[in-house]
């Protein structure tokens, strides 16, 4: 069985955290443990909303990128959800556009071996 | 230490890095100001003094996904702020609370106050901003 990884939290420190945020962990999850879904909740479920990358802070040009983070999770095989009512919470319209291969929908926690919060 | 220097807006970093985008807004306003002209003084207390610690060198650990990437330090990040502001921008820490954390050197830009000392920059800046709780 596989891992379900929870993500309520965005934007945790840019210039603090630059490649280093919760999707970097989330990979590492993946990699070792073979095979870690991700659920995106909160104010998170925008990493799942496609947009240009921001623009840089004093000059740094290595802030998060969290749609490019998200694409390698997605090529490395998890499974990236969100739900219709979390991207309206967000103030999202009903059909924003998400990124390729993001899944609406919730998962069902009872598949999976262990639900942790990141 | 001689008369804190007059500043138009004192930023007082509270909170935590790592849990908000706060620190960027910080250096983003500090940046904005000071390229308006504008002289600013920031005091981070707490988790923040942090920030500034010389033993987080230059660069981050290595991003195992981009391998060759550089990705400097929030040392090295203010380091160089405070370099291309000259002396619009001074960066003050809180001696108290960087040494409750295991905090012993900053970069040499980064001047070490008292805690006791803190009023006095609050009287020397125009205006005062509190970013986050401690």
């Amino acid at each position: 069985m596989r891992y379900l990884a929870i993500v309520e939290r965005g934007y945790r420190g840019s210039v603090e955290t630059q490649f280093a945020d919760v999707l970097y962990l989330v990979r590492e999850l993946n990699r070792q443990l073979d095979g870690l879904d991700l659920s995106l909740r909160g104010l998170a479920v925008t990493y799942a909303v496609t947009a240009d990358p921001v623009p840089p802070v004093v000059g740094l040009d290595t802030l998060p990128d969290p749609r490019a983070s998200l694409r390698t999770l997605l090529d490395e095989g998890v499974t990236v959800t969100v739900t219709d009512d979390d991207l309206a919470a967000a103030g999202l319209p009903g059909d924003v556009q998400l990124l390729p291969g993001v899944v609406r929908g919730a998962a069902r926690w009872t598949d999976y071996r262990a639900v942790w919060f990141l | 230490m001689a008369r804190v220097p007059e500043a138009d807006l004192l930023l007082a970093i509270m909170g935590a890095p790592h849990a908000s985008d706060m620190v960027a807004s910080a250096l983003r306003v500090a940046e904005a100001v000071v390229g308006q002209g504008g002289r600013v003084q920031v005091w981070t207390c707490g988790y923040a003094t942090m920030l500034t610690q010389s033993s987080l060198g230059d660069t981050k650990p290595r991003n195992v996904v981009d391998w060759s990437r550089d990705y400097p330090s929030t040392a090295k990040t203010i380091g160089d702020l405070l370099g291309r502001c000259g002396g619009g921008l001074t960066w003050y820490t809180c001696r108290f609370c960087g040494e409750e954390r295991g905090v012993t050197t900053h970069i040499p830009e980064v001047k070490v106050r008292p805690p006791f000392k803190f009023g006095e920059h609050v009287a020397a800046a125009g205006k005062t901003l509190f970013l986050g709780v401690i």
